[in-house]
């Protein structure tokens, strides 16, 4: 029986629901429902949209076994593109959405430029970039905070639909799009031939560096939704924009169960272990603790799901062989 | 020929694009040939990278990358603050418990990469993102709204301050432009120079690093060396996490928070490889001078903080560039001649 590409890495997923409905839960009880009101529910749901579309976006380049060092940074420079071109040059909102949506791409297009003409690593080329565009945010946004922007942006990010935010409807259509794109279409199914196996895939007649390009285009994209998101969930633009994002942005795919070797994707996992991440946080907010426990969690939580999924792939691995071996 | 020879050596172009730069500095602004202002703090600040650069030129010699460079000189820092401050240690105590700190986290770095054979820049950036918490929390736990170890050691301020010209021998003393915290830098460099061109070790490294198979094929113990190579960046991180503190003041969660872009800079400007098997020490310490020129010149130019690192940034796409478009031309020419 063929399954939809949601329900393929079962295991990983389902668990991960589990415990955010228990998570959920216990933070119901421990707050004496004070969590189920209007106000906590939609400013838990508001700032869940952030880390999904970032998370996506860490996907796509982990899924050629790649990393985007730069995620913050490029987040950063395309919503102060987006904050300055509304507020200094009274652009309409539509346009400066566009361009900062079509910036966004653009600085995921050059980082898989420059991976595939000098052949190294993603990441080193993206820390490279990284400091160059954390460069031209500060220049862009100097020490001010920026919010003379028209109102109706911030206005639709506190809008909802049925209880739900619609910033993080757009986070979840989102999610489904890029799912289509990578089960239905043919560039995503050679994407992941690339992450998979880049020989094999050479062999049968995919190019990887066109692969490449693509994964860090489509996730310059993913930003470019992420900072369209921040902009309207934020009152203001700073230069602390997209400082922290760069662990969130490992962390939900990772969790969600992406190997970092590349070549398998987990969407709905990614958007759930966003969720469960989120809950920490909140729960961090409710027990005042300090913010650095959260950062301590989710880095010990990460690393121990990477070497979890390492050991269980060799194990595999080995059980592989042992049949090679009865042949 | 023997000219042409001296120009193909890479270290000798950079040493001499770096005199060309700093002298193109101070010919703009005269103020960029101060010995207080200038100099003094540009070698002090140039001796603590070079030992973090070291760090990472370990990990790279065997084609690794230790993205928790900055966390574990920052938890060097933090164990030898604390040492001072509620144990009472003198300087070189407090100082050996926090380089041994880095050590065992570089040794356990090491463990985990090779039982979970995860690629090693996955375990350091998790590492680092571990550290960072733990770090963060520490400080915050045990001193609460400061968040610093203040207590300074007896001896403390002389490395931080003074220069070879308080260091005689005799009537003779040394410039006053160089500071103490070169000696600790030039130990670190004669030592790892020392290792990675004499000794079996070494040699077993670099073997590793160019090609893991056919080392582990010739009998070296090469998950061991996996470990060697993070013991060592561990333990050079924590020393440069100590100077860092030392330069500080105080000890702090922000030491070596902003020590993973130069850490590449100065090795692989210098000529290491990324992909492993080729080390360039000397040319670490030339190359992060060179990255401070560049960022002291371009500051006394009174260009902001913005600038500079579209600058670094650019700096280091450009090495990344230069050596890739050099391998380029060698593999033309040899076909070429076939």
């Amino acid at each position: 029986m063929k399954l939809p590409v949601f329900f393929k890495n079962r295991m990983t997923e389902f668990s991960l629901s589990v415990i955010f409905v228990i998570g959920f839960l216990a933070l119901v009880l421990t707050s004496n429902g004070v969590f189920l009101s209007r106000a906590s529910l939609q400013g838990f749901l508001t700032y869940l949209a952030v880390p999904i579309a970032i998370g996506l976006a860490q996907m796509v380049v982990l899924c050629i076994g790649q990393m985007n060092l730069a995620v913050g940074t490029m987040g950063g420079v395309s919503c102060a593109i987006m904050a300055v071109l509304m507020a200094d040059h009274n652009l309409p909102i539509w346009l400066a959405i566009f361009i900062g949506l079509f910036s966004a791409t653009a600085m995921g297009a050059i980082n898989g430029a420059l991976v595939v003409l000098t052949q190294l690593n993603g990441f080193i080329i993206t820390l490279g970039t990284y400091t160059i565009l954390l460069g031209f945010q500060y220049r862009l946004v100097k020490t001010f905070t920026i919010d003379k922007y028209p109102s109706s942006l911030p206005e639709f990010g506190k809008r909802n639909f049925l209880g739900f935010p619609y910033i993080l409807v757009i986070a979840i259509i989102t999610a489904i799009l890029l799912s289509l794109f990578f089960s239905r279409t043919i560039i995503g199914r050679r994407v992941l031939a690339t992450g998979g196996n880049p020989l094999a895939a050479r062999l049968s007649g995919v190019s990887n560096n066109r692969s490449i390009f693509i994964a860090h285009t489509l996730s310059g994209l993913l930003i470019g939704v992420a900072s369209v998101i921040t902009i309207a969930s934020l009152p203001g633009i700073n230069r602390s924009i997209g400082g922290d994002w760069l662990l969130a942005s490992f962390a939900a795919p990772i969790i969600g169960g992406v190997l970092m070797s590349g070549g398998t994707i987990a969407i709905y996992g990614t958007v759930i272990a966003a969720g469960v991440v989120r809950l920490v946080d909140i729960a961090r907010a409710q027990y005042s603790l300090d913010p650095s426990i959260v950062s301590l969690s989710v880095g010990v939580v990460t690393l121990s799901t990477v070497a979890l999924s390492e050991w269980r792939r060799r194990r595999t691995e080995r059980q592989n062989e042992g049949i090679k071996g009865l042949i | 020929m023997k000219f042409k020879k001296i120009f193909n050596d890479q270290r000798v172009v950079l040493t001499l694009l770096t005199i060309a730069l700093f002298i193109f500095f101070g010919l703009r602004n005269y103020a960029f040939f101060n010995v207080d202002f200038v100099i003094y703090p540009l070698l002090r600040d140039g001796a603590t990278l070079t030992v973090i650069g070291l760090a990472q030129l370990c990990v790279l010699s065997i084609g690794h990358l230790n993205l928790a460079v900055g966390r574990m000189a920052a938890v060097s820092a933090l164990v030898a603050g604390a040492s001072y401050q509620y144990w009472g240690l003198t300087l070189v105590q407090g100082a050996i418990l926090g380089v041994l700190a880095g050590a065992l986290l570089g040794a356990i770095t090491g463990w985990i990469i090779v039982k979970s054979q995860v690629n090693a820049f996955i375990v350091t950036l998790a590492m680092d993102f571990a550290l960072l918490g733990l770090v963060t929390f520490i400080y915050v736990t045990f001193t609460g709204a400061t968040a610093a170890f203040t207590t300074k050691p007896a001896g403390m301020d002389y490395w931080r301050s003074k220069s070879l010209a308080d260091f005689c021998l005799g009537p003779i003393c040394g410039p006053k432009a160089l500071p103490m915290m070169l000696i600790p830098a030039i130990f670190c460099l004669i030592l790892v120079s020392f290792m990675f061109s004499k000794t079996r070790i070494g040699r077993e490294l670099l073997s590793t690093g160019s090609n893991l198979r056919a080392a582990k094929l010739s009998g070296i113990p090469v998950e061991n060396r996996v470990m060697t190579a993070h013991i060592f960046s561990g333990t050079l991180a924590g020393i440069g996490g100590l100077m860092l503190a030392y330069t500080n003041g105080s000890f702090t969660a922000a030491i070596g928070s902003q020590v993973m872009l130069p850490s590449f800079l100065g090795p692989v400007l210098g000529g290491t490889l990324l992909a492993g098997g080729a080390v360039a020490v000397l040319g670490t310490f030339i190359g992060t001078m060179m990255t401070l020129v560049i960022r002291q010149g371009l500051s006394v130019q009174g260009i902001g903080l913005e600038t500079l690192n579209i600058a670094l940034g650019l700096v280091l796409l450009l090495a990344l560039s230069v050596g890739q478009i050099q391998k380029m031309f060698t593999s033309t020419k040899l076909r070429e001649k076939k």
